[in-house]
């Protein structure tokens, strides 16, 4: 047995998960770690560098890491790729201007080698703004159904108000599960 | 939990005993002790405030509770003192049977006290109110302020339009700075007008430093950040060290904002010092900031100064 088995099997005693949250700046990214995590959410600054919160959902433990979205911040998300089982991309679904550059930053993310394999949610946040576009406009704007290479998934949801959220990362969390803690 | 029981009914039953003897044996209440025997400043006005607010005696609790309220209505403002100070200072030197001749010294510094605690409170809410504020840019106000802050900030160099790539110089995000105030509102604007406005040259020594090539940093995000983090020293209790030591003033929201200047001036320095490998080391370098902040308030003894010394290299 190897190390990294020995590894894998620790992860799966365990049940952990890592997964990263990113998206352009002000998508909502801090917001909806703390509203998963149910802290306050009125009280939120931009963030510089990263927060990390470890929590249990449904017995998984957790690990997520909410990175940045800053322009001058994107360059060092690919020192937090390492094992991720998930990404959480997050867009603020009432920002159109602001939604190619959305659409190039997910797809160069994609082409990492090291997130290969990774689940992909697509959180549509901000779907409670007025003047906030569809799920199916975000989907085109993003070129979604391009996406071949990973499991992924789009919600719409609102971190204000907590809608879908929940059934967003359920559907993350059992789509990791059913790759990682299936034993061959 | 059961020990923290125990101890908190010990002192519900300990505390008066304790208070009896001090007071037939010194012959004053814990008030005047307190106000006599504690440095004029926070360690005194926060005993006093403790004092008040643990104190078992109807007309205390009631003067409290006018007190709060008076906080409340927004009226507790120094030219309302007279009205709302005296008849409460008198209530408590008759309850404790206090001889307004012989302690006129006590009547003086315990008015003080009174001062400091309930400006404070009232500072409270009106910080509150203002990060409340949502950034509106349609506010013509807000608007105004926002391109004031740029003129002070980098006089040589106009604004070429309101939404334009600039705003990233003195770091913000990008290109329209109004969504970058998130949950600090118009408080997190406020604190950097303040910074600019009234200490120019600390404000561009720490502008310049934010755009060194090697440590450099978003100016305007880490404020933003750092008014976050005065608005918590300042709800929890940890801000009254420095707002009662100031001699000159009471807490205002120019105090507060004094406050953000020092926080901003010292983690500045504590930032340039540590020579930061890259921005993502600032979630660690904040918090281990926070924590040295904490540390100096909590001896009620420290006194902050902005230093400004300017490297002139």
């Amino acid at each position: 047995m190897g190390f990294l088995t020995i590894l894998k099997k620790l992860r799966q005693k365990e049940k952990e998960m890592r997964i990263l949250m990113l998206g352009l700046d002000n998508a909502g990214k801090t917001t909806i770690l703390k509203r998963f995590n149910g802290e306050p959410i009125d009280t939120i600054s931009p963030t510089l560098g990263f927060n990390i919160k470890t929590l249990e959902h449904r017995g998984f433990k957790l690990n997520i890491w909410d990175v940045g979205g800053q322009k001058s911040l994107r360059s060092y998300w690919k020192n937090y790729f390492e094992s991720t089982d998930g990404v959480a991309w997050v867009v603020d679904s009432a920002d159109a201007r602001r939604l190619s550059d959305c659409a190039r930053e997910l797809h160069s993310l994609l082409r990492e080698e090291r997130l290969a394999g990774a689940t992909l949610l697509v959180l549509a946040n901000k779907a409670d703004l007025p003047g906030a576009l569809t799920v199916q406009q975000i989907k085109e704007a993003l070129d979604l159904d391009s996406i071949k290479t990973h499991h992924w998934r789009i919600v719409r949801c609102s971190a204000v108000t907590g809608e879908n959220l929940l059934d967003g990362m359920d559907w993350m969390l059992d789509d990791i599960a059913s790759r990682i803690f299936t034993l061959d | 939990m059961i020990v923290f029981n125990v101890w908190s009914l010990l002192q519900w039953y300990l505390r008066p005993i304790i208070k009896w003897l001090l007071r037939k044996t010194t012959k004053l209440c814990e008030l005047q002790r307190i106000c006599y025997g504690d440095k004029a400043g926070a360690a005194r006005t926060c005993n006093v405030e403790k004092s008040l607010m643990l104190s078992r005696t109807r007309d205390v609790q009631e003067v409290v509770s006018f007190l709060d309220a008076v906080v409340l209505e927004k009226r507790f403002t120094p030219n309302n003192f007279y009205s709302i100070l005296d008849p409460s200072v008198s209530i408590i030197i008759r309850v404790k049977k206090i001889n307004p001749k012989l302690h006129g010294s006590f009547i003086v510094s315990f008015r003080r006290c009174l001062e400091q605690i309930w400006s404070y409170r009232s500072l409270v809410n009106e910080i509150e109110e203002l990060r409340k504020t949502q950034f509106d840019s349609n506010n013509v106000e807000h608007e105004e302020k926002l391109v004031r802050l740029w003129s002070l900030l980098v006089p040589q160099e106009p604004l070429e339009s309101r939404i334009t790539k600039q705003w990233q110089y003195i770091g913000f995000q990008g290109d329209d700075p109004k969504t970058d105030f998130r949950g600090m509102g118009l408080l997190g604007l406020e604190n950097l007008l303040f910074f600019a406005s009234a200490y120019p040259q600390a404000s561009s020594h720490v502008l310049s430093h934010s755009q060194h090539p090697k440590y450099g940093y978003t100016f305007a995000i880490v404020g933003i950040n750092l008014t976050s983090m005065a608005y918590y020293l300042l709800k929890d209790g940890s801000a009254k060290t420095f707002m009662f030591n100031d001699k000159s003033c009471l807490p205002s929201a120019t105090l507060f904002h004094k406050f953000y200047c020092y926080l901003f001036y010292e983690f500045d320095k504590m930032w340039i010092e540590s020579k930061p490998q890259n921005i993502m080391e600032f979630s660690m370098i904040f918090k281990k900031f926070e924590n040295a902040i904490r540390i100096e308030l909590a001896d009620p003894a420290s006194v902050f100064r902005i230093n400004i010394e300017v490297d002139t290299v």
